[in-house]
């Protein structure tokens, strides 16, 4: 069975020069003509099946929410068609409707109705929702003179009390403190485990690929794929069947930055060899720099020996944002000879699995001799960013196994 | 029917959202809703002073012939203008949840009709305190006073979504209603007009709505039949013609906001 189906979904918005607000001046045609369209979303096809969770994925701007607004019914679309099967219970803002003059218990009762709940549902409800939120000596208090965090925990026992069909949500996870997002993930997995039809507007890959079995690529309101969350995933992360748009936006934008930054008094060296270029190099062998954890990664480092030199050494080493020295080796260390040949040479690391969990990492390139006198020597020039994969914490990754 | 069994299933939220704005209406003030009493009656008082000593207008029980058509005249008012920003008024319910958007016009109509109501019980007491009871032609009165709340709920319909797109259109109405206050018989009687144009009164279905009110309740009238058609047919034209209006406007009111 079928709980959403959405066909050759199109949206566009009309944004017009200056919004003609009034009738006054439409009538005289004041204020400015004319407007521009701004396609949202173009040619939208996916299907989500009943008990099935979906995750959206993309950049910002990319027509996430205005899909997501359009499957809720709240936005109508240009052309396409999206067919519900089952009852929608969106969760895209917590508290909407909330009434700050009257009291929390008020408050449940209306944010229930306006989510779908009788005045039954919620007699039965009251003194758990009070309990989960934490309010139960406030019930009768104003909601104004609530926190906010204490309206968010309200909004949200009150919303999960709704026996949804198809969850539409729409990055509710992001907001409130650890334990908050707890509750949330742990509500999370109840609705899976129910088997409720999920659709998931996300940031959070590890969330998405957590929870949603299929995946949704969204890039500037085109559908980019749509299947197996990790495969989405891979090419969200590394762009890969991407019209090489996106690989070159994200050269040509690490490469100014390289260069202003390469002057920097982080180098140093006497430049009888020359590092000119670094590149990431994924695995599907594109240049890149944001990677999977647990992926390979090439460092491919060009550079120029310009006067002959003895005893070349290359070598990198890696920092946590933190600033924590995370990893460092050479050439030398590992036994290796590079060319010294005069002109242009390339040399490579290959690692075969990132074993940081996650975050932005920087690098240092140098080149110098045996005895440690610098040629060129990059500190902390370079950076790449991990992605998280599986429900680990930490720096990095240990590979090990439970026994008894 | 579809449409209709649809807003059915949303008459829960429907009175929830009503008997909140309701409440909210009153919650702030010392006097409560002794205020919105307050206010008809004041003008109540104006009005008879200046309408029995420099007009001279002469009329059975004036007190409670005004009286009536204030406070029924006021329901239109109140409905209406209430409804104008029952849409524009609540983005969040508009834009990040989904039911039916009629639900917030006819909330908004709904609490309109509630506070007329506090004001008819203050009524009775006026009548209690003028001595007049009513027979049993009051039994019309909640018929027509439904077929008063289907006429501006019509309105409020039309005028709701239209405000969305055009913010002007509540001062426009605000205008209208006015000039509507004049140009129907709350403060004079049907017979001060000139007969030739009397017609053009009685186009007004507040005309029949208002004398018929008063009728069934003041002067133990029972309404002319054909008069019944003729305001439950414009009620019912009203009320298609706005919802049209709505149902063409609603699926733009997200976007719009």
């Amino acid at each position: 069975m079928d709980a959403v189906v959405v066909n050759g979904l199109c949206k566009t918005f009309r944004l017009p020069h200056e919004k003609r607000n009034t009738l006054f001046e439409r009538i005289t045609g004041t204020g400015k003509k004319g407007y521009e369209e701004f396609v949202a979303l173009k040619n939208i096809n996916f299907t989500v099946k009943k008990g099935e969770a979906v995750g959206i994925i993309g950049e910002n701007g990319s027509g996430k929410s205005t899909l997501l607004k359009i499957i809720a019914n709240i936005l109508r679309s240009t052309s396409g068609s999206v067919k519900i099967q089952g009852k929608i219970t969106p969760f895209l803002e917590l508290g909407v409707g909330f009434q700050p003059d009257l009291t929390a218990k008020e408050n449940i009762y209306i944010y229930g109705a306006i989510m779908g709940l009788s005045d039954k549902d919620i007699d039965a409800r009251l003194s758990e929702i009070l309990e989960f939120s934490g309010l139960k000596q406030f019930r009768d208090a104003k909601l104004k003179n609530l926190s906010s965090g204490m309206q968010v925990r309200l909004a949200f026992a009150t919303a999960i009390q709704t026996n949804p069909e198809i969850l539409l949500m729409d990055e509710v996870l992001a907001v409130g403190d650890m334990e908050f997002q707890q509750k949330c993930l742990d509500v999370f997995q109840r609705y899976l485990k129910e088997k409720k039809t999920i659709v998931f507007v996300s940031h959070d890959l590890n969330s998405v690929r957590r929870f949603c079995s299929k995946a949704l690529l969204l890039r500037h309101g085109e559908q980019v794929a749509f299947g197996n969350t990790n495969e989405i995933i891979d090419k969200y992360v590394y762009g890969v069947d991407d019209k090489e748009l996106h690989n070159e936006n994200l050269q040509s934008e690490s490469k100014i930055e390289e260069q202003k930054s390469m002057e920097k008094r982080t180098r140093w060296g006497d430049k009888k060899v020359e590092i000119t270029d670094i590149k990431f190099i994924d695995k599907f062998g594109r240049e890149n720099n944001t990677f999977n954890s647990g992926d390979a990664m090439t460092i491919q480092i060009n550079y120029n020996v310009n006067a002959p030199v003895d005893n070349l050494v290359i070598g990198i080493a890696i920092y946590s944002d933190s600033d924590l020295m995370c990893y460092g080796t050479n050439t030398d260390i590992q036994g290796f000879v590079p060319n010294n040949t005069t002109g242009s040479n390339k040399i490579k690391i290959c690692i075969n699995n990132l074993t940081m969990m996650e975050g932005k990492f920087h690098l240092t390139v140098a080149a110098h001799s045996k005895e440690h006198i610098p040629y060129d020597w990059l500190d902390k020039q370079f950076s790449f960013n991990v992605i998280k994969k599986g429900n680990n914490v930490g720096l990095f990754e240990i590979p090990c196994e439970w026994k008894q | 029917m579809n449409i209709i069994n649809n807003l059915w299933d949303y008459r829960h939220l429907t009175l929830k959202l009503a008997i909140s704005e309701f409440k909210l209406r009153y919650k702030n003030s010392i006097l409560g809703f002794f205020w919105s009493l307050l206010e008809p009656l004041l003008m109540l008082l104006v009005l008879y002073v200046v309408f029995t000593n420099f007009m001279r207008v002469k009329v059975e029980h004036y007190q409670l012939f005004l009286l009536m058509g204030i406070i029924s005249w006021n329901m239109l008012s109140r409905g209406t203008a209430m409804s104008l920003n029952s849409i524009i008024g609540k983005p969040g319910l508009v834009q990040k949840v989904y039911f039916p958007r009629e639900v917030l016009v006819i909330s908004s109509c709904l609490t309109a009709l509630l506070m007329t109501l506090l004001e008819f019980i203050v009524f009775g007491f006026f009548m209690l305190i003028f001595n007049v009871m009513p027979t049993i032609t009051i039994m019309y009165f909640p018929l027509i006073l439904f077929i008063e709340f289907l006429l501006i709920l019509g309105l409020s319909l039309g005028l709701a979504a239209l405000n969305v797109y055009y913010r002007d259109m509540q001062y426009i109405w605000a205008v209208v209603l006015q000039a509507g206050f004049f140009a129907a018989p709350i403060i004079y009687p049907i017979s001060i007009i000139p007969e030739k144009y009397v017609w053009i009164i009685m186009l007004n279905p507040m005309t029949r709505i208002i004398d018929m009110l008063r009728g069934s309740v003041i002067y133990s009238a029972s309404p002319i039949f054909g008069d019944g058609i003729f305001i439950l047919a414009a009620a019912l034209i009203v009320l298609a013609a706005g919802y049209l209006i709505f149902l063409k406007l609603e699926p733009g009111f997200a976007e719009e906001m």
